[in-house]
């Protein structure tokens, strides 16, 4: 009886999520090093086709705490003035046009490419991943993460994290069934000022757009006091007069 | 003509699926920093807008009663071409905590036999910002209110948007407007507060309302448990004093639901008799939206708008004000008195002018972001329908850009109805459109 007793208890411990309470403190540590607690920052996105030919996008970004981001593109002119805004999970999209911001469902995408809203609209990685188990090998750690909710747009994330500098080498970005949905590659570590030094250039291939790639190009990420009121509706049409 | 349409729209097209190898190939992207720089450089001026091109064919429906209005006195014709050419300029200045902004409207078109053109200020304002919790503008402005994509019951201070075209920019009324915002932290997480003064006289807005009267209207939005809400209401001699309440929400990751409620008091509900006489009966009316916008996991949102027009006319009003077109017709044709056609165009102008004109609408749109890993590019439909006659229409739509700053589209409308109803008495049983636009 006690033999069955105790099989129970190890089935039943080893059913429950076994989160590693290393992993998500390298998470965090990972959050910081990619950028301060609070900041703005400017972005060059590009999309290769795959004949070649891109497209380039300049946006401009702001970020407080771990739940609210804030977009708004300023380049090219057919994008110009299209924000965004999140707040935990609730998101805004304002278009110039229409003239007021309208509420999208957080998976809805802001514009055309290979870049989704978790690429544009990232909260910290430890806000909305949990890390399930730690590889290493050599110079790497491997975290196996794991989304907190649903409303995240990868339900698995496995990232490559630099030993020394904690900083992310490569991503991938994974369906629940561990299906690849894209991969992200860092490189180019620059320094930005400030104590902060990270990979400047985000480079991504997705097996669902073969031949395509997409590349991110960070400039000027600078700590930044920034108020509560530009993290709101309101605010969302007015957000590049904080530049 | 019709040739010169098709020949431009084989064109256009043709050009849109060449262009990206002929205009946009290039090697690998280049890491350069300074580069980079350089565009961000904040000036203290911007000038932007568009440049558009918009051939229409519109095939006439010559059964129905608004074509019999417009044409009665004209040779019968089975098709229309139109050639739209667009122009938006919009410019900005800023100083410290002030900035202007302005957009004017060009609209040179070609609408057998001649030539039109019309220029229009569409915004014009002043900005006044202190901080990031107070803005107040002056001047020519557009305060769209509202969560609804399609409709509005609660735009108290805006005009009325064309559901046909939603994301169209609106031309502005001259207002003195501010805005309050104050954040928090806890469940209520926003709150913001926006007064307007909209002035009425023979110059300004004076297509508002009642003339010679200064009318007030404010919102109070609140981001309380994750919901956006807004009361909203509106006083004046101008128009008749209006209450709304909106709201708007995630409820699943892929789920959002939105909703406006609007009581106008003291409205003029209109009827229409047999004979085309009109009588007015004041009375206080509810208008309504409720509304789904549902994204599947291969990206195809869809959106669905119910919409109740409290102020709007019923079904009989509607086919009776039909029938008296066209007995007024059969009249014209067998005695050349236009005097009923008159009576009628009149009574169109007042009961039937708005966009939706009836009670009940049920608003349907599905846009498929980049089927197939086709970059840039969205087909859509949208249908409208009228549920109190069950006429409706029926608009696909592609939209591409096939490089930096152009975008082309492609549109089709089918206006399906029986005779009598909304649609079946349009001027147009079919519409094609293409659009090309050009950002600068």
């Amino acid at each position: 009886m006690p033999r069955v007793l105790a099989l129970i208890i190890i089935s039943l411990l080893t059913s429950l999520p076994a989160y590693s309470a290393e992993g998500d403190e390298i998470l965090q540590k990972v959050d910081r090093n990619l950028n301060p607690e609070a900041f703005d920052m400017y972005r060059k996105l590009i999309n290769v086709e795959p004949d070649g030919s891109k497209k380039e996008f300049i946006m401009y970004s702001i970020k407080k705490g771990r739940d609210k981001v804030a977009s708004v593109f300023l380049s090219p002119a057919s994008e110009k003035g299209r924000s965004t805004l999140r707040v935990g999970e609730n998101m805004w999209l304002y278009i110039p046009n229409v003239g007021k911001p309208i509420r999208i469902t957080s998976l809805q995408s802001v514009t055309g490419g290979i870049f989704n809203n978790a690429d544009i609209m990232r909260l910290d990685y430890s806000a909305e991943y949990n890390c399930d188990r730690v590889d290493r090998k050599e110079d790497l750690m491997t975290l196996h993460l794991k989304a907190k909710t649903r409303s995240v747009a990868y339900d698995g994330v496995k990232m490559w994290v630099d030993k020394e500098k904690l900083l992310p080498v490569k991503i991938e970005c994974l369906t629940s069934s561990g299906m690849l949905i894209k991969t992200l590659h860092f490189k180019q570590t620059s320094d930005f000022g400030s104590g902060i030094v990270r990979p400047a250039v985000i480079e991504t291939d997705s097996p669902l757009h073969k031949g395509y790639r997409s590349v991110m190009i960070f400039a000027k990420i600078k700590k930044k006091n920034l108020p509560d009121e530009a993290f709101t509706l309101n605010f969302l049409s007015r957000i590049e007069s904080l530049r | 003509m019709k040739s010169t349409l098709i020949f431009l729209s084989i064109f256009f097209t043709g050009w849109s699926l060449s262009c990206p190898g002929l205009a946009f190939c290039q090697d690998e992207y280049q890491f350069d920093l300074s580069e980079i720089e350089r565009k961000i450089e904040k000036k203290p001026y911007e000038l932007g807008g568009f440049f558009e091109f918009r051939p229409v064919l519109s095939g006439l429906n010559r059964d129905s009663a608004f074509y019999s209005l417009q044409y009665y006195n004209q040779s019968g014709e089975s098709t229309r071409e139109q050639y739209n050419l667009g122009l938006r300029i919009e410019g900005s200045l800023r100083k410290n905590i002030t900035s202007l902004y302005l957009r004017t409207d060009s609209l040179l078109w070609h609408d057998r036999p001649e030539w039109d053109r019309d220029t229009t200020l569409s915004e014009g304002y002043a900005s006044l910002k202190p901080g990031p919790g107070l803005t107040v503008n002056a001047g020519k402005q557009v305060i769209p209110w509202g969560k609804g994509y399609a409709f509005n019951p609660v735009a108290f201070t805006s005009r009325s948007k064309d559901p046909d075209n939603p994301t169209d920019a609106l031309e502005g009324y001259y207002a003195l407007s501010a805005d309050l915002i104050k954040s928090f932290e806890g469940h209520l997480r926003t709150v913001a507060f926006t007064p307007v003064l909209i002035p009425v006289t023979e110059n300004i807005n004076d297509d508002f309302g009642d003339q010679d009267h200064i009318n007030f209207a404010a919102k109070l939005y609140l981001l309380l448990w994750d919901v956006d809400l807004d009361l909203l209401f509106f006083t004046g001699e101008s128009r008749t004093s209006s209450y709304g309440l909106d709201f708007a929400t995630n409820i699943r990751e892929n789920l959002e639901i939105h909703g406006e409620i609007a009581w106008i008091t003291d409205f003029d509900e209109k009827s229409i008799d047999t004979i085309g006489n009109v009588s007015i009966e004041e009375s206080d009316v509810m208008s309504s939206l409720l509304g789904i916008r549902y994204l599947t996991a291969n990206d195809i949102t869809f959106l669905v708008e119910y919409y109740h027009n409290g102020g709007g006319i019923k079904e009989t009003d509607a086919e009776n004000f039909f029938r008296f077109v066209k007995n007024s017709y059969d009249t014209y044709v067998l005695t050349g008195n236009s005097a009923g056609l008159s009576k009628a165009i009149l009574t169109s102008r007042g009961s039937m002018a708005v966009a939706k004109p009836m009670k009940d609408y049920l608003y349907f749109r599905a846009t498929w972001k980049e089927p197939f890993a086709i970059l840039y590019f969205t087909p859509a439909v949208t249908s409208i329908v009228n549920l109190n006659d069950q006429s409706l229409s029926i608009t696909p739509e592609l939209l591409y850009s096939p490089g930096t700053n152009l975008e082309f589209r492609f549109r089709t409308s089918f206006l399906i109805g029986d005779e009598y109803s909304e649609y079946g008495e349009k001027r147009n049983a079919y519409k094609i459109e293409l659009r090309a636009r050009y950002y600068f």
